[in-house]
């Protein structure tokens, strides 16, 4: 084994960012692509479900009713889109997606209300559109409770009011609820997993393309080096991405960071070494650079999907569930939200880095051990 | 004519020739298929919840095993001291923890409303969202229950105990099947993604490797190299339609109720629209990686984000939400939804057709202007 030379991985790594500064657009994008991702995650992931359109079908038109409704159009999370007369109408209004959502007031409620007899409020969700149909239904049956308390509290004092639990709620971390507050310290360890495994994949497989590969292994310099070359480069600019990433989310999008930078760059650092060697493992496992942007979507896929990124983990099918355990990305999830918003530190989380350790070792091994078999054939 | 035919055969053996290339197109949107039908669902059930009991008695048990009966919270333990509850969040065991206070049997025999407090983890805000609402209903529930059961101890009505309740019906998708919303929003986005990707990748391809130039010296006109270019990613796009609709029908039991007239004319214009994109990112960009990045900016990104696939449009900020009028992919999204779950037609589909064809215009001129004067 020869000995590593720190002069020629420097000068692996001067070359690295000749051939990216020479092409145009590589570095903007670098840069721009985790701002862009960040700004549409932000506002668009992030974004908490308001404003979903409200069609009202109000049979009874009292005072009772009208207040009943505007208990819904009042929120931030319904918003008045039509109102309807008959049923018919309101099948047209929502076939035609004009309204998401529609609540149905039956003849005689107000009528009910006053005489303190039960009576109910028909909310109507269009099921067609998950996310609308799985959060309607929650936000109807907290506006339902709150009404209730308005409608009959107010009246009875027989005895008859049925408020015998006094409710203080309270929302820990996140007090607003807002979305992007979760979006955000994902979004550091998705963009790291995106990023780093495409660009590294692409340019190994672009010296393999342009033949420059065989040129670079005639000279004296050792695989080791050639990889330590290759793959600091991709690190930094992974940082960088991070970096960037992190300034947006905080002083734009205002996310609080309650954590230590300590704790969040250790799970990171762990979490881009397995990003580095999925990178390797694509790069040896494609021929041309199509191919290679192709397998990374592939890998790339379902790990966002059974992370808990976007969807809930806790709804999977139990052998699913199973199946998450294997992606790293679910252990830097952990780490990066609860460290962030929390300030959970290594005694807690000491789980998930363990977790997540074993797997990126394991999988930047197989990467490194495999691109050695190619490097010799 | 059949020059561009020729073109086309060679394009398809080009296609044939790339084994991996043809795997991952096919493949692809199988896994993504598979996916989204059976991982991905945004229901809130079953939100890990503690216990801390202050009170101990037969009230507060009751009321606690209301909660637990509940399909919306599910019972992972229970905790004795403020500095468990703590802990209980900060090693995310659970994400809600449910206080019931001293003294709350007492109060509630007393007349007086009972103290319980619910502390909920906002890391995730929509399991948050309903676990507020839901405890909310809860307790108002277990509230009617016992005024109920206290009246009929004193010999009242119980009648007289009334309230408000909703009924919930979810319309198109009664079992609220996460495969109904998914599959038909699927179509959309893997149309997009192969037709735009592939399309945008072809010519700048044959630029890039110099037959270009051969082509073009050859006695073939430069529109029917186009078409010949652009015909067999045309007729992947329609086969790819046509292989997810039908496994989502016969094997995800997707709904299809709408007319498949209706259907395939929109997706007819669709492909049109995503063929002109690609066109037109194929003139533009210098390199086949620009190509690959612009096409993956413009094509892919607002198929997922601004399409309504994942995340409702009405809750996008409005600078977005007019971006995204922008883009053909939210009009064939609403199609392809319309027609599989609500059976809707032309009358209530005309805007969106009327969008689409708009498009499919200006970016078939656009996209051929641009490609008789750059290529």
């Amino acid at each position: 084994m020869i000995p590593v030379s720190w002069r020629r991985i420097r000068l692996l790594i001067w070359k690295e960012f000749l051939q990216l500064r020479r092409d145009k657009l590589i570095v903007p994008m670098l840069l721009i692509a985790p701002v862009l991702q960040l700004f549409l995650f932000g506002y668009v992931v992030g974004s908490d479900i308001t404003n979903l359109r409200l069609a009202v079908l109000d049979h009874d038109h009292t005072t009772q009713s009208r207040q009943a409704s505007e208990a819904f159009t009042s929120t931030r999370y319904f918003e008045l889109a039509t109102t309807v007369e008959t049923e018919a109408e309101l099948t047209k209004v929502m076939d035609g997606n004009a309204a998401v959502v529609a609540i149905d007031i039956p003849a005689g409620f107000g009528d009910a209300v006053t005489k303190r007899q039960p009576t109910t409020i028909g909310v109507i969700v269009d099921g067609s559109d998950g996310r609308v149909s799985q959060i309607a239904g929650a936000y109807a049956a907290g506006i339902t409770a709150e009404l209730n308390r308005d409608l009959y509290g107010a009246v009875g004092s027989s005895g008859a009011s049925i408020s015998r639990v006094d409710l203080h709620t309270k929302v820990l971390y996140n007090a607003e609820m807002r979305s992007v507050n979760t979006m955000v310290p994902g979004l550091l360890a998705l963009l790291i997993l995106m990023s780093t495994s495409m660009v590294m994949s692409q340019a190994v497989v672009k010296e393999r393309e342009q033949g420059t590969l065989e040129q670079l292994f005639v000279t004296p310099i050792a695989r080791g080096e050639y990889l330590i070359g290759k793959l600091l480069p991709y690190a930094m600019v992974g940082l960088a991405q991070i970096t960037v990433v992190f300034l947006v989310g905080s002083l734009w999008f205002r996310v609080p960071f309650r954590g230590s930078l300590l704790v969040i760059g250790a799970g990171l650092a762990l979490f881009l070494l397995c990003s580095l060697g999925i990178g390797l493992l694509i790069s040896v496992l494609s021929r041309t650079r199509a191919q290679a942007q192709q397998l990374v979507l592939f890998i790339q896929l379902p790990q966002i999907f059974l992370s808990g990124f976007l969807f809930p983990l806790a709804a999977l099918p139990p052998w699913l569930y199973l199946v998450t355990f294997i992606i790293p990305l679910r252990y830097i999830l952990v780490i990066v939200r609860s460290n962030y918003l929390k300030g959970s530190s290594f005694l807690e989380l000491w789980p998930q880095f363990a977790a997540l350790a074993l797997l990126s070792l394991a999988i930047f091994a197989f990467g490194l051990s495999r691109f050695h078999k190619q490097l010799t054939d | 004519m059949r020059r561009a035919l020729a073109i086309a055969r060679k394009e398809f053996i080009h296609i044939r020739r790339d084994p991996r290339l043809l795997l991952m197109v096919v493949l692809l949107p199988l896994i993504q298929l598979f996916l989204f039908s059976y991982a991905v669902s945004f229901d809130v059930k079953a939100v890990p919840t503690a216990i801390y009991d202050q009170d101990h008695t037969p009230m507060s048990r009751q009321y606690i095993d209301a909660l637990e009966q509940s399909t919306y919270f599910h019972v992972t333990g229970y905790v004795n001291s403020d500095a468990e509850v703590d802990a209980e969040f900060e090693t995310n065991k659970t994400r809600v923890v449910v206080t019931v206070g001293h003294g709350f049997g007492n109060d509630i025999a007393a007349g007086n409303p009972g103290q319980v407090q619910i502390l909920i983890d906002g890391t995730e805000p929509n399991s948050a969202q309903a676990a507020q609402s839901y405890s909310a209903v809860l307790s108002q529930l277990f509230g009617a229950k016992v005024a109920i059961a206290q009246l009929q101890y004193k010999g009242a009505d119980p009648t007289k105990v009334a309230g408000l309740t909703t009924t919930t019906r979810t319309w198109y998708n009664p079992e609220s099947r996460s495969a109904n919303y998914f599959v038909p929003g699927l179509i959309v986005i893997l149309l997009t993604t192969v037709a735009i990707q592939q399309t945008a990748n072809t010519l700048v391809k044959e630029k890039e490797q110099g037959t270009y130039e051969q082509l073009i010296v050859s006695p073939i006109h430069k529109m029917e190299l186009m078409v010949g270019k652009i015909a067999p990613w045309a007729v992947v796009s329609a086969l790819e339609v046509i292989a997810i609709s039908v496994i989502g029908i016969l094997a995800f039991q997707i709904p299809f109720r709408g007319s498949v007239a209706l259907f395939t004319l929109g997706t007819i214009l669709y492909v049109i629209c995503c063929l002109g994109i690609g066109l037109l990112i194929s003139a533009i960009a210098p390199t086949l990686d620009a190509a690959n990045l612009i096409a993956g900016l413009v094509g892919i990104l607002p198929g997922f984000m601004l399409s309504g696939f994942i995340y409702p449009l009405d809750s996008v900020p409005p600078f977005l939400q007019l971006l995204s009028y922008i883009f053909p992919t939210r009009y064939f999204m609403t199609i392809t939804r319309t027609i599989f779950l609500k059976g809707g037609g032309f009358d209530v589909l005309w805007p969106q057709f009327a969008a689409l064809t708009v498009f499919a215009v200006v970016i078939v001129i656009a996209s051929s202007a641009a490609y008789r004067e750059r290529a």
